[in-house]
């Protein structure tokens, strides 16, 4: 039954949707187009091999097997962000967990370690022969049983992107409006089963959102995967590149973005419920819950992942600047490398916001389908193997902007298309917390639609804008295989200087810009995580 | 005792003369190279500060420690009697070696005041790829391509993307390690890394195809199916056997419990470590956890005549489109001299490609060893190993 405030939600929503100039839908979906051309190439190529052999490859046994296993991954590593990412938030955002503010940071770091990185930590700790076998040698521990294949891909991709659910969770959360918890509870409601009726619904969308981002997340990593030896797609694509097939590899990148299309589809009857709806921001925060005598094992649990997460990596990576290295030799480390990944990262983050905020806008004030059509589609890019995008790159860079071709121009252009959903889909939630009837006041003043979005919107959505940036920043700091393939001649940055030196097994000589790439990163988790003082919280 | 290109022959920064050539090839075959290493050095009219750079000696070129005590000159031509690098050159180097060879190129830089290169690493299909398209398309960025891989070097050149490399550039190089369009500048041999603790060499059978039926071999054999070396060596033994003699072997090798590793490094540290006791390996693994860890158990075997003792190459292109390929062709005559065929033999531990060079320690010479007769070009057919490896769920 439709109260009297659903009724003028709506009105309002109807009243902002007429008033959208279709000059932002024209611009919203050029951009949407701009960043699919990548995908365009995919499909020539993969056209071009011939029917029945396309035919035989996609059938094969083998191409099965790999679906499989790229299915049950990506499931295994969302169900498992949800499961990490879905009680910290709580804990840190909802609960009287001794050290919240520290720990919410804690928890979101793990997101600025590149998952290759940890995943080779891993194997250097808890494989057969590593450090944790080493410390138990003296007890007679020759062997630690592998911890390479599904079990250990999804430990490892888990953990180093179950934050992205953390974030979106505790942003939710942060908005859940308290009088609402209040009336459950005065329906004789206890507090968990007020949690589960009343809190939970409001913020499956922010979990679902996160999981999005992991799910897709998942099926692109090549790295993680490899090293952990698990079969895949995005394995089994850089194996046809290596063979020269690169038909072959559009052809299964085809494939890998059908998957795509159906986890965006899923997602989004998941957040239907949000569509049109202005989110109450700042409203009265529920009070916390009490751990009571919980608060040790809450606490101990949350210690536990930042350990693995962590303490871990960033441990292992000390350890090799100290232990001498199997390799020698090659390139030596220069500061220049450092200030190349900062800056594309920082102009890749300002293009995504400046290119994302179109998009966003569109996706959150209208209410027709095409309004979200760009916002769904910044999803491929973000999809796409980073290798194929760069050979996509590549062979649009060369046929269609040459000039362009071999210059940081094309690298940057790849990285937003890569990474801009992460920024769109936090600045839409921001724009959703404004309050339309805000907007309208502006309007009915006699501003236009431009001057209204920039003296009343832009100024509360900027926290959400500088988090969507910062996101944007943090990932393309640890991007690696479009990196490889673009960057232009005699560019080094961080995370190429990192990969060169470990292909030689100069590991000790990685340690270093490691530690720097994730110093750096982290700074820009604190931008992230400050947004939420804006939103009236803490 | 006149090891300065110039110098003594009043004889600056341009060729040098007959004189400076001849007494530097009688000085590096008249005395060992420890005498050597404290004179004044190949002066390069660099800018004559504090030695380096601009002057540089054969140990310059050298690795360090046990394994290149008491080596012999190289033998081969000098740099001293090349003509002159100058000018500028970009190098797509593969991933691998790449970042050793860039050592030597700075090495070269530094000896050439008037040389500068640019350069970009990746993987040597990566590379392959995007120089066939940007050759297709007229926007070729690099003069010349170094790749640890024959299959690489070849897909370009099938693909009309490289030059034909004059012969005097070939000449030094054996037939088999080089094409008209790539050269050999170092051998990598297929090789048997085992533990000595727990096996002789005599453990090791001289045919590969022998080898799942090893008893020492059951649930305590290594390889690296996803590395390229390992690939180009099933390709081999798919071209000297046929498809169906090289599945059964692989599923013999997978019935005799073979352990995946992720890279031959781990596969010979592995064996080092008695985790396996032998597995397949590029030769140089074993030697590089050697000369880390001087008394790790780990020694090498060859097989005989089969894929198992393939050698393949790590190679140069000139790539078509080049600005100037007169530079370029100077540039790889530099890297089959004397001095870079000592880098490669004493700093990556590779197989020289030029006879006159000694490869390090106690390797089998290219001659002692017995490769099998297949043509490295042969090796870029990689979609079949693929396919087979896939079938035989080698891959995972």
């Amino acid at each position: 039954m439709a109260t009297p405030e659903d009724f003028d939600r709506l009105t309002r929503g109807e009243r902002v949707r007429e008033s959208l100039p279709s000059v932002l839908t024209l611009v919203a979906l050029g951009l949407a187009l701009l960043l699919l051309a990548p995908v365009a190439w995919v499909l020539l190529e993969a056209l071009q091999v011939e029917q029945a052999r396309a035919l035989e490859i996609l059938t094969s046994p083998d191409t099965l097997q790999v679906v499989l296993n790229s299915l049950v991954l990506t499931a295994g590593v969302t169900a498992g962000s949800i499961l990490l990412g879905v009680p910290l938030a709580i804990l840190t955002a909802q609960t009287t967990l001794p050290g919240r503010r520290v720990w919410t940071v804690i928890v979101a770091l793990p997101l600025v370690i590149p998952s290759y990185i940890g995943a080779f930590a891993f194997v250097s700790a808890f494989g057969p022969r590593g450090v944790l076998q080493g410390l138990l040698a003296p007890v007679g521990i020759a062997e630690l049983p592998a911890i390479y294949g599904l079990a250990g891909t999804v430990l490892v991709l888990t953990l180093f992107s179950y934050p992205y659910v953390f974030l979106t969770t505790r942003a939710s959360l942060l908005s859940v409006d308290a009088t609402v918890l209040e009336a459950a509870r005065t329906l004789n409601h206890d507090r968990l089963a007020a949690f589960r009726r009343v809190i939970l619904p409001q913020i499956k969308p922010g979990v679902a959102a996160g999981a999005l981002l992991v799910a897709l997340y998942t099926l692109s990593d090549f790295g993680t995967p490899r090293i952990m030896q698990y079969r895949v797609f995005t394995v089994m694509i850089f194996e046809e590149t290596q063979a020269f097939n690169v038909g072959f590899a559009a052809l299964l990148s085809l494939v890998l973005l059908g998957l795509t299309v159906v986890i965006l589809a899923w997602e989004s009857r998941i957040n239907a419920s949000r569509e049109g709806a202005h989110v109450a921001g700042g409203g009265e925060r529920p009070g916390r819950i009490a751990l009571g005598r919980w608060r040790w094992p809450a606490l101990g649990s949350v210690a536990g992942v930042a350990v693995l997460a962590l303490v871990v990596p960033l441990g292992i990576l000390v350890m090799w600047l100290f232990r001498p290295s199997p390799g020698s030799g090659g390139l030596a480390f220069e500061l220049g490398y450092a200030v190349n990944s900062l800056w594309v990262a920082g102009v890749a983050a300002l293009f995504a916001v400046l290119l994302g905020l179109p998009i966003a806008y569109l996706s959150a004030r209208s209410r027709s389908r095409l309004g979200s059509l760009p916002e769904r589609s910044t999803y491929v890019g973000y999809a796409m193997p980073g290798v194929v995008l760069g050979l996509a790159m590549i062979v649009l860079g060369i046929r269609f902007v040459p000039a362009l071709y071999g210059t940081v121009t094309l690298l940057l252009f790849a990285y937003v298309v890569r990474f801009i959903p992460q920024a769109v889909g936090i600045m839409e939630s921001s724009i959703l917390q404004v309050d339309p009837a805000h907007v309208e006041a502006a309007r009915t003043m006699g501003d236009s639609s431009l001057v209204s979005f920039l003296r009343v919107t832009l100024p509360q959505i900027f926290p959400g804008v500088a988090a969507g940036g910062a996101l944007v920043f943090l990932t393309t700091m640890k991007e690696l295989p479009a990196t490889l393939l673009l960057r232009p001649i005699d560019f080094e940055t961080l995370v190429t200087y990192i990969w060169i030196v470990q292909d030689g097994a100069a590991y000790g000589k990685a340690a270093v810009p490691a530690l720097v790439l994730v110093g750096v990163s982290a700074m820009s988790m604190v931008v992230i995580l400050s947004r939420e003082r804006y939103n009236g919280t803490e | 005792m006149t090891m300065e290109r110039g110098g003594a022959s009043g004889f600056v920064g341009s060729h040098p003369t007959g004189i400076g050539r001849r007494r530097f090839l009688a000085a590096t075959g008249a005395v060992g190279m420890g005498a050597l290493a404290g004179c004044p050095g190949l002066n390069g009219g660099g800018d004559g500060t504090d030695g380096l750079p601009g002057e540089l000696d054969i140990a310059d070129f050298r690795g360090s420690g046990r394994i290149v005590e008491g080596r012999p000159a190289p033998g081969g031509t000098s740099i001293t009697e090349l003509p002159d690098l100058e000018g500028e050159l970009t190098f797509y180097l593969s991933f691998g070696e790449g970042g050793l060879y860039l050592d030597l190129i700075d090495l070269f830089a530094d000896y050439y005041p008037n040389f500068e290169y640019g350069h970009t690493q990746q993987s040597a299909t990566g590379l392959a790829n995007r120089i066939v398209n940007e050759v297709d398309a007229g926007a070729s960025q690099a003069d010349v391509f170094i790749a640890v891989d024959a299959g690489s070097l070849s897909a370009v050149a099938k693909a009309g993307a490289a030059r034909t490399l004059p012969d005097d550039v070939l000449e030094p190089v054996p037939a088999r390690l080089r094409t008209d369009q790539w050269v050999g500048i170092a051998g990598r041999a297929r090789a048997v890394p085992y533990n000595a603790e727990q096996l002789d060499a005599s453990d090791v059978p001289a045919s590969v195809q022998e080898f799942p039926d090893v008893a020492a071999f059951q649930d305590d054999f290594g390889w690296a199916p996803t590395y390229s070396a390992f690939q180009s060596f099933v390709t081999a033994m798919r071209l000297l056997r046929g498809r169906e003699e090289t599945k059964s072997w692989l599923e013999g090798m997978l019935d005799a419990g073979v352990g995946t590793f992720g890279n031959e490094f781990l596969v010979s540290n592995a064996a080092a470590n008695g985790e396996i006791a032998a597995g397949f390996a590029n030769h140089y693994y074993a030697l590089r956890v050697r000369n880390q860890r001087p008394n790790a158990p780990v020694e090498l075997a060859f097989t005989s005549g089969d894929a198992g003792a393939l050698i393949n190459v790590s190679g140069a292109a000139i790539v078509e489109g080049t600005d100037d390929p007169e530079l370029a062709e100077n540039f790889v005559r530099h890297l089959l001299s004397a001095e870079a065929q000592e880098f490669f033999a004493t700093r990556t531990f590779a197989y020289p490609t030029v006879p006159d060079v000694e490869p390090v320690g106690d390797l089998p010479t290219i001659d002692e060893l017995n490769p099998p007769d297949v043509d490295l070009s042969a090796l870029a057919d990689v979609t079949p190993t693929l396919e087979l490896l896939r079938e035989t769920d080698v891959l995972g």
